[in-house]
């Protein structure tokens, strides 16, 4: 049972949100231990579901009063520990509040509740000619707030960016309870972007409970292409060859000759196996312009060594193409009993040089990786396969995983395009950044939230906290 | 083809006696400038921004002496790398030069700003300056990927880095972006850019009305065209611009992009649409009135003879609403609205009769609140009636929150003081 202090909110936190809306049972509890990022675990000491913005601010007050901390969750898929519970604490998990409030297509945009899953959204806009664009692969689970708090990316972002750019307002309540309103439907306002600053923000900033999103532009149709290549290299310059070329497709994946095998096996698309990487680019847009497109695509293609470029035969091939990319994950359980992924970035035309590094770490530890990956944006997710009972394997993925993302930063990019810095990367915090900026982004927290009870010890390597040793790695099932 | 050509324009008001200074000073690198900023901040000193100096009628009237901080010193290209999209500059970096440099790449930032010679990159960022592609191409907060800054008390500081996807740690280029160098000195950006499209083209629709314009806009969100501009226009500053009819009170031009096929497809398209809908057939412009035009819309906001210039944001419904206002406001005003994305900027004749309190914050901001938006000024010369309701409007943010990380990052409150409605 909780300790003392979170004992005394409970009866506070029952009237609130009502018997039924409320765990205190440790086998309840336990569910709430961790989000995709399974290393490290901690059961919050009460989860409570709240139904409204007023209950939430309720909550965050008798939290407050108690002196106990807190944190939002969605649907726990994020993958670096964001709404990991440490120190224990109140969980506000907020899936029941999950109405779609208004959709304007005149005016463009939507006004979901936090706890909307993602696709739900898409669905609700079916045959209106618009749809929401961000669309992780997590997006038949993840809800929209959970994105908000990640900035949450997808096979898409290439064209139509990540969630920050589909935000256009929010309703949050503040760390210290109080209700406000930031920015409105019709996008920018004068005065400093606070809308933005609290998208990615990890909930360490504010718990957001309405959100109002741009809606967008159905294509009208899509060209879908495979290339397949001899080699990580030659698909490599085709990326930037594509790129360069002045075509930003609205999705350019690549997947290796490792995770072909796993695919091909789970899901039985027929692709070749002896190929030692496959592009998965789609073109969307006016069909006026697609077929160039698609033609200067595959010339490309070719002048940097593909085999052959496939195209997608319909929308039902289209599909499952697309079922193949979004579930690789799950196909990685053929290859391995446990896997961690990276989630590291680097300039595009970094990317021919980043591999040569992957494969070099992969011998040197000998850990097997394999890669699939949204290749178009630079942001790579090489998969580490390991046994998690072989305390030696299981130190050389760690090494190297580090080794990996310290490659990335000195190629000039980051630790994390979209999974998010959580608990599990604040140890590269520093690497990435000087004190003087992690000190700013303290100024920033400690102005919405000084006392730093909502969401303690994440994002930030503050002085105090708790500063769990990653030990383990992490064993996650999307992207 | 460049298809957005930014013209150059004789008339810059980059009058600096606006501003109490005591002396302005151009550190040679961001170290000096923090060294710069540090002093100020030990001595409680003022400072007050300069990049290109063609916004300082934006915002409220600073009062306190201090010294101008000229980013001119500030003005490399640092990184430019072609093939990743994305470039890096210092914060004092021209925004024509800007385009200049990345269009020998086949490369825009597709933000078109006013006096462009003299607007720099900083600038834009700080006052979240947007020109009229902002429908099809988003605006500068979807652009800026990495920012370096000086804080109140001289703190350097970075966010973000020089990829396109990131998300470690909290998103400064966001937080920065519109807080209109009262927060940090933005020191040095890096920018994403996209491809310069083969071809652009304009169409222009004369109007009998409002009504008849409602009617067009609404048609244009189920259209199977998808312009990056929809500009709604009226009065004298247009009467002799690239396909205006004289007998028509209001027009809307719509500006398509792409390859050539592309183009070809929603021209065509937009005009059986109209035809569709018993609307006026439009007038498609040659290539040379279309980059006249577009030239004229991007200047049309920069206009220092004007007595009074604001800017309206709506949702995009209430366009003609505020359109419809500001001429009952002024029946002599001109009128560019951004219509796709709800932006209306009204150029008044003379300055209202019954004051600022009266025509904006009595008349308005209302309208403009009742469409889930606030209006602005851009700028009044006479400096008459400069409240903060009547030119910040009412702003949608909390106060106290705002005040918070104001204070945080600017304790002594030396940047740009007075500007912004911190209480």
């Amino acid at each position: 049972m909780a300790n003392t202090v979170v004992t005394e909110v409970i009866e506070p936190l029952r009237k609130i949100v009502g018997a039924e809306n409320l765990l205190t049972s440790a086998s309840e509890r336990i569910v709430y231990e961790c989000d995709g990022f399974v290393v490290e675990k901690n059961s919050p000491d009460v989860v409570v579901f709240p139904t409204s913005t007023d209950q939430v601010a309720a909550i965050v007050k008798a939290c407050n009063e108690a002196r106990v901390p807190f944190l939002p969750r969605g649907a726990g898929t994020s993958l670096a520990g964001g709404c990991l519970p440490v120190g224990g604490g109140v969980m506000i998990v907020l899936t029941r509040m999950k109405e779609i409030l208004e959709i304007n297509l005149r005016d463009h945009y939507a006004v979901v509740q936090p706890g909307v899953v993602n696709v739900w959204l898409t669905q609700a806009l079916k045959g209106s000619g618009y749809h929401y664009a961000p669309d992780p692969s997590s997006q038949g689970a993840c809800t929209i707030g959970g994105n908000v708090a990640t900035n949450s990316g997808g096979p898409h972002t290439l064209k139509y960016g990540v969630t920050v750019n589909h935000v256009l307002s929010v309703e949050a309540v503040m760390a210290d309870g109080s209700i406000v309103t930031i920015g409105g439907p019709a996008g920018e306002m004068p005065g400093p972007d606070l809308v933005g600053a609290l998208v990615g923000s990890e909930g360490t900033l504010a718990i957001v409970t309405r959100v109002w999103v741009r809606l967008t532009r159905d294509p009208q149709g899509y060209r879908t292409m495979l290339g397949i290549f001899e080699s990580v290299d030659d698909a490599t310059q085709a990326i930037s060859a594509i790129i360069g070329a002045g075509i930003i497709p609205a999705a350019l994946e690549m997947m290796d000759q490792g995770i072909l095998v796993a695919l091909e096996e789970a899901f039985q698309f027929g692709f070749p196996l002896d190929a030692q990487a496959i592009l998965l680019i789609e073109v969307d847009g006016l069909e006026a312009g697609l077929d160039g497109q698609r033609d200067d695509i595959i010339r490309l293609c070719k002048e940097t060594g593909a085999r052959e470029v496939r195209m997608a035969a319909d929308e039902q091939e289209r599909l499952k193409l697309w079922k193949c990319r979004k579930q690789a994950f799950g196909a990685i359980g053929r290859l391995s009993s446990s896997f961690c992924t990276q989630d590291g970035v680097v300039p595009r035309t970094q990317l021919p040089s980043i591999f040569k590094k992957i494969r070099a770490t992969s011998e040197k530890y000998d850990i097997r990786i394999v890669n699939v990956f949204h290749a178009g944006d630079g942001n790579l997710h090489p998969i580490l396969l390991f046994d998690e009972r072989n305390p030696d394997e299981v130190k050389r993925v760690m090494e190297a995983s580090g080794e990996i993302l310290e490659a990335c930063l000195d190629a000039g990019g980051s630790v994390t395009g979209e999974h998010g810095i959580g608990v599990e990367k604040i140890r590269y915090m520093n690497k990435m950044f000087r004190e003087s900026d992690l000190e700013a982004m303290r100024q920033l927290r400690d102005a919405f939230n000084p006392d730093n009870r909502l969401s303690p010890d994440k994002m930030l390597p503050t002085a105090g906290a708790c500063g769990m040793e990653q030990i383990h790695p992490g064993r996650r099932a999307a992207l | 083809m460049e298809p957005h050509a930014s013209p150059n324009r004789d008339h810059v008001s980059t009058d600096i006696t606006t501003l109490p200074l005591i002396e302005t000073v151009t550190p040679i690198d961001q170290d000096a400038l923090a060294e710069q900023v540090a002093g100020c901040f030990e001595q409680q000193r003022p400072i007050y921004p300069l990049g290109g100096c063609t916004s300082l009628g934006y915002g409220l009237l600073p009062r306190q002496e201090g010294i101008g901080l000229s980013l001119a010193g500030l003005n490399r290209l640092v990184d430019f790398p072609a093939r990743d999209l994305t470039v890096t500059v210092e914060a004092g970096f021209p925004m024509a030069t800007l385009a200049e440099q990345v269009a020998e790449e086949g490369l825009q930032l597709p933000i078109h700003v006013p006096q462009a010679k003299e607007a720099t990159i900083g600038g834009v960022i700080a006052t979240n300056w947007n020109g009229p592609a902002r429908k099809g191409y988003g605006t500068i907060r979807d652009y800026v990927i990495g920012i370096s800054a000086v804080d109140g008390k001289g703190l350097p500081f970075r966010g973000g880095g020089r990829v396109v996807k990131n998300v470690a740690g909290y998103d400064f280029c966001k937080l920065l972006t519109g807080s209109l160098g009262t927060l940090g000195v933005i020191t040095e950006v890096t920018l994403r850019l996209k491809p310069i499209p083969p071809r652009a083209s304009t169409q222009v629709v004369p109007l009998d009305d409002l009504d008849q314009a409602e009617q067009l806009l609404c048609s244009l969100v189920d259209s199977q065209a998808t312009p990056f501009a929809v500009e709604l226009l009226s009065g004298d500053s247009w009467q002799d611009s690239p396909g205006m009819d004289s007998g028509s009170p209001w027009h809307l031009a719509i500006s398509c992009c792409g390859t050539d096929d592309e183009v070809s497809y929603m021209v065509g398209q937009l005009e059986q649409e109209l035809v569709d809908q018993s609307l006026p057939a439009p007038r498609k412009l040659t290539d040379d009135e279309h980059q006249q035009l577009w030239a004229e819309l991007v200047e049309f906001p920069a206009c220092p003879e004007a007595p009074l210039v604001i800017q309206a944001t709506v949702v995009p419904s209430g366009t003609t609403t505020i359109a419809r206002e500001s001429r009952l406001l002024d029946p002599a005003c001109s009128i560019q609205a951004h219509a796709g994305s709800g932006i209306v900027i009204v150029r008044f004749s003379e300055f209202p009769a019954d004051g600022l309190s009266r025509a904006l914050v009595g008349t308005l901001q209302p309208v403009a609140a009742a469409a889930h938006g606030n209006v602005v000024i851009l700028s009044n010369p006479s400096g008459r009636e400069m409240t903060p309701r009547s030119v910040w409007g009412a702003v949608p943010a909390p106060l106290t929150l705002l005040s918070r990380i104001k204070n945080n990052f600017d304790p002594a409150d030396i940047l740009n003081p007075g500007r912004f409605v911190y209480p």
